[in-house]
């Protein structure tokens, strides 16, 4: 096949045309941003963006009345964790019902994907996340978050709760897809035993 | 031999075979807390409910005994149903804590629950306590309210310890497990009780909170805490172990161990470990690499020639016997193993149950290569005229010995393999960081002359090396290299050179060891100390 010649004319100067209807696009921008409401940046830090309800932000963990951790260190969310960014060391209480609490819970923000999946796994709702998405640190070591500031964050407000377990029924999945199995095995519907 | 069908599936059993373990032999798990292979059959959980045919009611498997052409059904829907009854009945009183308890992940309950159960309860969860809990009862925490008072824990106590610690106290569903008084548990074999316990009534003191079980991986190993060689699985999480855990072997330990045994995870971790070689000068110790230290050592044993001594240490491999074996042949050397004479102690019981009196797990691999050769008195003796030139310790044994510091002395030059450090690392002049028995391949053999292999569960720290890899940089630096790269291959050689290991490798030992056959001689021995 033989090969298509295309001859190009760069004679042809360019006028001062298009060069305007560009500027004047440009201009009509200008405008609109100064003193019109279409503005699609904002006056960060001043002015924050407002998020959604379920947004992912920075955790927060929750507090008993008496204020110490509602985590039970059960390690759910660490087992949850895809990046593996938490860290527990689990000690003891003198509650017969409680028993156990974090003596450390650190979550390194940096290695952090926000992903949620630590609140949907806790069973005490005691981690959730907030609002909060400006993370700033000096070091590496700064942004891994412990226990204390962890707990600290629920009273801070400025930005609101994010992502909540009241957002959906966590068991409902892992629930599911059991129901499914056993249907399908043994061909049961689990209900109250048949007498 | 009765033959039976299970699921369909037509199986020949031993005569005597319960139902449940004819189950086993062919894959089928039936679900029961009560049942335990190495505890007689109780029968009171009513989990391992099966529907036999031309039986009029649903029978217990784990005490029906396989009549010839009996045919069983596990999961029928008759079955199926009697499961998840006695599940919802045991579940009714048991507090829904496993986000607190450590026996979740390894919970019979919550397997059950999730494999037959599934149901939602007809009973509200509420905040209350109903038995005790959190009562401390020395290695053992107890749990009354987790208990689904299956007696495992009574029947191991009855059967195995004879200890009778615990008992059932109260009547219908107030009763509950208790020790006498809230005693603690005293005995040596407290470790078991957490593990017979299907739930989380029973747990460990010592793992209480410390890891999710999930978390954890587990390599087969053999204990090295006495020359019992109890089965065990190293419980590890990033090159840490966490716990030891017994591992069944119907021949050698059942599915038990000492709670002795059970400690020896924590000297893997302790930060007195050797971590790199070091040599003694004028002015102190100075750290060396491996290669330095050992070009130096294969220089001094150059020159010492037959002028030196060699004494191994049942504590280690019989790869590393093997290695250091064939380095003091190369050189010539005074050869012998038995510092504190474990010989005599390695069939020594110190109880009826597992524990031994030779706390070495590898006696009889030292016997069985013939490394008491020389004698250590005379070695010693030696020592102290002057005629040793260069001696090499593979474990730091004779360094303890009070009475072996004059002679030591007089010995210019004093090599040691060691694992920890200690005082009486002073009195030698080179010391080698050796990998311990967490952290290497290879095989002990127990006091029954079986050997078992002994898996790598994690990397040594710093520069320990395994003692064979040590020696076999010695030799390789006298010209006389091993032929061998891997513990595997060592034990080859091994295989080649020493008869009763003739036919043997790493693969053919297999998970539950195997036994080597005895030499007609030592028989004779034998029944003569006898």
């Amino acid at each position: 096949m033989a090969a298509r010649v295309v001859t190009v004319n760069r004679d042809t100067k360019p006028g001062v045309y298009p060069i305007l209807v560009g500027m004047g696009i440009t201009l009509k921008n200008m405008v609109k941003t100064m003193f019109g409401r279409s503005a699609a940046t904002i006056q960060f830090p001043e002015q924050k963006r407002n998020t959604s309800g379920r947004y992912r932000g920075i955790h927060i963990l929750t507090q008993r009345e008496d204020g110490t951790p509602k985590c039970v260190a059960c390690y759910m969310c660490a087992t949850a964790c895809p990046a593996e960014c938490i860290y527990i060391e689990a000690g003891e209480r003198p509650e017969a019902t409680i028993e156990k609490y974090p003596t450390r819970f650190e979550i390194d923000l940096l290695r952090c994907v926000y992903c949620g999946f630590c609140v949907d796994a806790c069973p005490e709702e005691a981690i959730f996340m907030s609002r909060e998405n400006d993370l700033v640190g000096t070091s590496r070591a700064e942004l891994i978050i412990d226990r204390d500031r962890l707990m600290e964050r629920a009273k801070l407000g400025e930005y609101g709760p994010g992502y909540r377990p009241t957002d959906h029924d966590v068991r409902r999945p892992v629930r599911i897809a059991a129901l499914e199995r056993l249907k399908q095995e043994h061909g049961i519907v689990p209900g109250p035993p048949s007498r | 031999m009765p033959k039976c069908t299970i699921d369909g599936r037509e199986l020949e059993v031993p005569a005597g075979t319960t139902v449940i373990q004819a189950g086993l032999m062919v894959g089928i798990e039936i679900p029961h807390f009560c049942w335990h292979p190495d505890l007689p059959v109780d029968g009171n959980c009513r989990m391992c409910l099966v529907e036999i045919e031309k039986m009029p009611k649903l029978q217990i498997a784990c005490n029906t005994v396989v009549s010839d052409g009996m045919v069983v059904r596990t999961n029928s829907e008759k079955a199926v149903q009697a499961h998840r009854t006695t599940l919802e009945f045991l579940l009714v009183n048991h507090p829904i804590d496993c986000p607190v308890c450590d026996q979740a992940g390894e919970c019979y309950l919550q397997d059950q629950y999730m494999e037959h159960g599934l149901h939602d309860s007809k009973v509200e969860p509420e905040e209350k306590v109903r038995k005790r809990k959190v009562v401390d009862l020395g290695p053992i925490m107890l749990d009354a309210e987790r208990c689904v008072l299956c007696s495992r824990c009574l029947r191991y106590e009855a059967h195995v310890t004879g200890t009778n610690s615990f008992e059932f106290v109260n009547r219908g569903d107030h009763t509950q497990i208790a020790t006498f008084q809230n005693r603690p548990i005293e005995h040596n074999y407290a470790g078991n009780l957490a593990d017979v316990c299907p739930v989380g009534a029973l747990l460990s003191h010592d793992f209480r909170f410390k890891m999710r079980v999930w978390f954890l991986e587990a390599t087969e190993s053999v204990c090295p805490g006495c020359s019992t060689g109890c089965n065990v699985f190293i419980d590890h999480r990033d090159g840490e172990a966490q716990r030891l855990r017994p591992r069944r072997n119907v021949e050698v330990n059942k599915s038990w161990m000492c709670d002795i045994g059970r400690r020896q995870y924590k000297e893997v971790a302790l930060d007195t470990r050797v971590t790199g070689a070091r040599l003694r000068s004028a002015s102190g110790w100075e750290g060396t690499s491996n290669a330095t230290a050992l070009d130096l050592l294969a220089d001094r044993l150059r020159e010492a020639g037959p002028a030196s001594a060699f004494l191994a240490t049942p504590q280690a491999t019989n790869e590393d016997l093997l290695a250091f074996r064939a380095l003091a042949e190369r050189v010539g050397g005074m050869l012998d193993f038995r510092v504190g004479d474990p010989q005599d102690k390695v069939q020594v019981r110190e109880d009826n149950v597992l524990l031994r009196a030779d706390r070495n797990p590898n006696t009889q691999g030292c016997l069985v290569q013939g490394l008491g050769r020389a004698g250590v008195a005379e070695i010693v003796n030696a020592c102290a005229a002057g005629g040793v030139k260069a001696l090499v310790l593979e474990g730091p044994e004779l360094l303890r010995r009070p009475e072996a510091a004059d002679a030591l002395g007089k010995v210019p030059f004093v090599a040691v393999m060691a694992t920890h450090e200690e005082p009486a690392l002073d009195r030698a002049h080179l010391v080698f960081p050796a990998a311990m028995w967490a952290e290497v391949d290879g095989t002990f053999t127990n006091y029954q002359r079986r050997v078992q292999r002994i898996r790598r569960a994690f990397r040594a720290p710093g520069a320990a090396a395994p003692r064979w890899e040590l020696a076999a940089g010695v030799l390789k630096r006298l010209q006389s290299p091993l032929a061998a790269s891997s513990a595997r291959e060592v034990f080859t050689l091994l295989a080649g050179t020493v008869p009763d290991f003739a036919g043997l490798d790493h693969r053919a030992i297999g998970p539950t060891g195997r036994v080597l056959p005895r030499r007609p001689d030592e028989v004779a021995t034998q029944e003569a100390r006898a």
